[in-house]
């Protein structure tokens, strides 16, 4: 059985996704990873939220993980 | 008026003479309030030659037609002068509960004219308007003065202040309010301080005209239910502007030991997070925040507190001085605030000294026997404390990065990273062309908040140099200040995604006048035309040069990073000139030409 998690990208990085709200990524693998797989820019990624503890790209997914991915939007 | 106080208050501070004049509805109409006022008032008023720190020289200080309603972030108010630091326009936008309280007042603008013999603070409390003696706060620190005067009038006084740098004469000092709140960038202080006014105290109870009460409402309801159920609001609330620190050391805009590279290997331990774990003790907002990006902070190793940092500081503060503790640049931001320095300049100048220390231009004997080198936070504490005092080495760097450059000579100048005299904030712009433009054509000088174009860089390939670009820059110059024109702030846009039209209906019930963004966007491109006269009338010999961009981002890349061995050619750089004096209606000098200025509607004002 695979093992899978939830991205929910927020803001403009929803287009990436074809505007939905949320896809289901590969557990096991990074962050940085599952943005790369999904053709999310992880470079317009300013934050990424799991399960509601603030985490890096390099956090390794776990088996259903809420992974929440913040654009950069405007700036300061 | 509707959504105004009403009235303009000036007040001379030789002969003490305080007046109240109607604010002018036709200013209200072409400049709408806040920014807008300032640039008007200053253009008109403050004639062509002042000397920024002599008697001619005005502080204007505004709020707009949002201020003080409850509409989310409309706790803004602008500072704006004849910069000390620059010769050219300086406006500084400071939140905290002032606005509302000078709003509440039947106030618009205060204009402070002319220089006191003796040390005052402006008292108001509704009709209650007076200068008094302030000979027991002066040569205090702002958070004493600030508390004692709380501890004097109540907690409902609002109240600004500057520190003893201002008073020293430093030129980048600045106002500080609610404890870590500053109209920082400039030297808005150091005009005050020239003046010899200490404080600002406001207390205001009179309510503010609206003219359709239930359009209000709802309309501001709207803005904040967009705000509560905004997707971003938990993790910008948890982490404020500091939540970029982590993204801008990926992507190499960290600015790190002045300027060199834009990736620091200590910087994972300024991130938010870790931030927010090590120092953060509680959230703090401003009038009528409901997202508040304040984080006040305890330094247990120093036992200090204070209200920030928030990215800009740990940038400037942090890895462009080689520091990696939080809590050491916690500190410094403290010392800054508390005597009255704004962080970003501070940083700029301490890191090109420290590199010029480096670099074997400066020695021991320069720098009152101190060995300068970057992560060194004593140094960096007693450069803060010698630069407040002007003591010594600290009296050198006083005046700046440009001038202290100027002074020292022997090449320095290609290490200070600035723009017509501002230190550049905490973004590195090696390979980032439209966050390089927009430094270079700020109205300020090296301020980011006009048009924070980085992300817009990422999209479209960092490197390019097209005509997009330069349509974004300046659709964010045109658009983004006029949060600072309205007294509202910008940040609910920025980083929650609220759709800006719901503004639009909010600013219609307010002031009964309707405009939509296509309007407001008219009246930042005048303004924005204006301040450019202003720095044309008051520099001779103004013109392209003003607006090239500190010489390492194009002729010193970065060795270290995803940035190395990147920069933007000096050729490119002209070619980005070149399109946006084209776009803007300026000449290849970079001056609007009669036709642009008829139809800004600033023919007249500006003859």
């Amino acid at each position: 059985m695979s093992m899978t998690a939830i991205l929910r990208p927020i803001g403009m990085l929803k287009k990436y996704i074809e505007d939905k709200e949320e896809i289901e990524v590969q557990s096991g693998i990074t962050v940085l990873d599952a943005l790369i797989s999904k053709k999310i820019p992880p470079e317009l990624v300013a934050g990424v939220i799991v399960n509601g503890n603030y985490k890096y790209k390099d956090y390794l997914i776990q088996d259903q993980d809420i992974v929440q991915v913040i654009a950069v939007i405007g700036g300061g | 008026m509707n959504g105004y106080g009403g009235s303009v208050l000036r007040v001379n501070l030789a002969s003490g003479k305080i007046s109240k004049e109607p604010t002018p509805p036709r200013v209200a109409r072409d400049f709408i309030g806040g920014r807008g006022f300032g640039a008007y008032f200053l253009f008109k008023e403050v004639p062509k030659g002042a000397d920024p720190l002599g008697p001619q020289n005005k502080v204007i200080i505004s709020s707009g037609p949002l201020s003080g309603l409850l509409i989310p972030g409309a706790g803004k108010m602008d500072w704006t002068t004849k910069s000390p630091l620059t010769g050219g326009y300086a406006s500084s936008s400071l939140g905290g509960h002032m606005t509302a309280e000078l709003k509440s007042a039947g106030l618009d603008t205060i204009i402070l004219e002319d220089i006191s013999l003796k040390p005052v603070y402006l008292f108001i409390d509704d009709d209650k308007i007076e200068l008094r003696d302030a000979a027991e706060y002066w040569g205090r620190n702002t958070f004493d003065v600030e508390k004692s005067m709380k501890e004097k009038f109540g907690e409902e006084y609002q109240i600004a202040v500057i520190g003893p740098a201002a008073e020293n004469g430093v030129l980048f000092a600045h106002v500080n309010h609610d404890f870590g709140r500053q109209a920082g960038r400039g030297g808005l202080g150091t005009v005050l301080g020239a003046k010899k006014v200490k404080a600002i105290v406001l207390h205001g109870t009179k309510p503010i005209p609206v003219a359709d009460m239930q359009g209000y409402r709802k309309a501001g309801m709207a803005l904040f239910k967009a705000c509560k159920e905004a997707e971003g609001l938990k993790p910008w609330q948890s982490y404020g502007t500091t939540i970029v620190t982590s993204w801008c050391d990926e992507v190499g805009a960290l600015p790190t030991r002045n300027f060199s590279a834009g990736s620091f290997e200590g910087g994972k331990t300024l991130y938010g997070p870790v931030m927010r774990e090590q120092i953060v003790i509680t959230d703090k907002g401003c009038f009528g925040c409901p997202c508040p990006c304040g984080k006040y902070s305890h330094m247990k190793r120093f036992n200090t507190r204070v209200e920030g940092p928030e990215y800009e500081t740990i940038g400037m503060l942090g890895s462009n001085l080689g520091l990696s503790d939080i809590q050491d640049v916690a500190e410094a931001n403290r010392l800054c605030d508390d005597l009255g320095i704004d962080t970003i300049s501070t940083g700029g100048v301490i890191s090109w000294a420290i590199e010029c220390y480096q670099r074997g231009l400066l020695t021991r004997d320069d720098t009152d026997g101190l060995e300068l080198k970057f992560g060194d936070p004593e140094v960096t504490f007693k450069l803060i404390d010698k630069i407040a005092k002007r003591e010594g080495f600290g009296n050198f760097l006083s005046q700046g990065t440009k001038r202290a450059s100027r002074q020292l000579g022997k090449g320095s100048e290609k290490y200070a990273v600035q723009v017509k005299g501002m230190e550049q904030s905490a973004y590195a712009t090696h390979s980032a062309t439209s966050m390089l433009l927009a430094y270079m054509t700020c109205d300020v000088g090296a301020h980011h908040n006009r048009a924070w174009a980085i992300t817009y860089d990422l999209q479209v390939g960092r490197d390019k140099v097209v005509p997009e670009k330069v349509e974004k820059v300046i659709w964010f110059q045109n658009f983004r200040p006029m949060f600072d024109v309205l007294g509202s702030c910008r940040l609910q846009w920025v980083e929650l995604s609220i759709d800006r039209d719901l503004y639009c209906p909010a600013l219609e019930a307010i002031t009964g006048i309707k405009r939509t963004w296509q309007d407001l966007e008219l009246v930042g491109a005048r303004i924005w035309n204006l301040t450019r006269m202003f720095w044309i009338r008051e520099n001779e010999g103004f013109g392209r040069n003003w607006d090239l961009p500190a010489p390492r981002f194009y002729s010193d890349p970065p060795t270290t990073g995803v940035t190395a061995g990147k920069i933007t050619s000096i050729e490119d750089v002209n070619k980005l000139l070149d399109m946006y004096y084209e776009r803007r209606g300026w000449s290849k000098e970079g001056i609007p030409t009669e036709t642009t200025l008829k139809e800004m509607g600033l023919a007249e004002l500006v003859a």
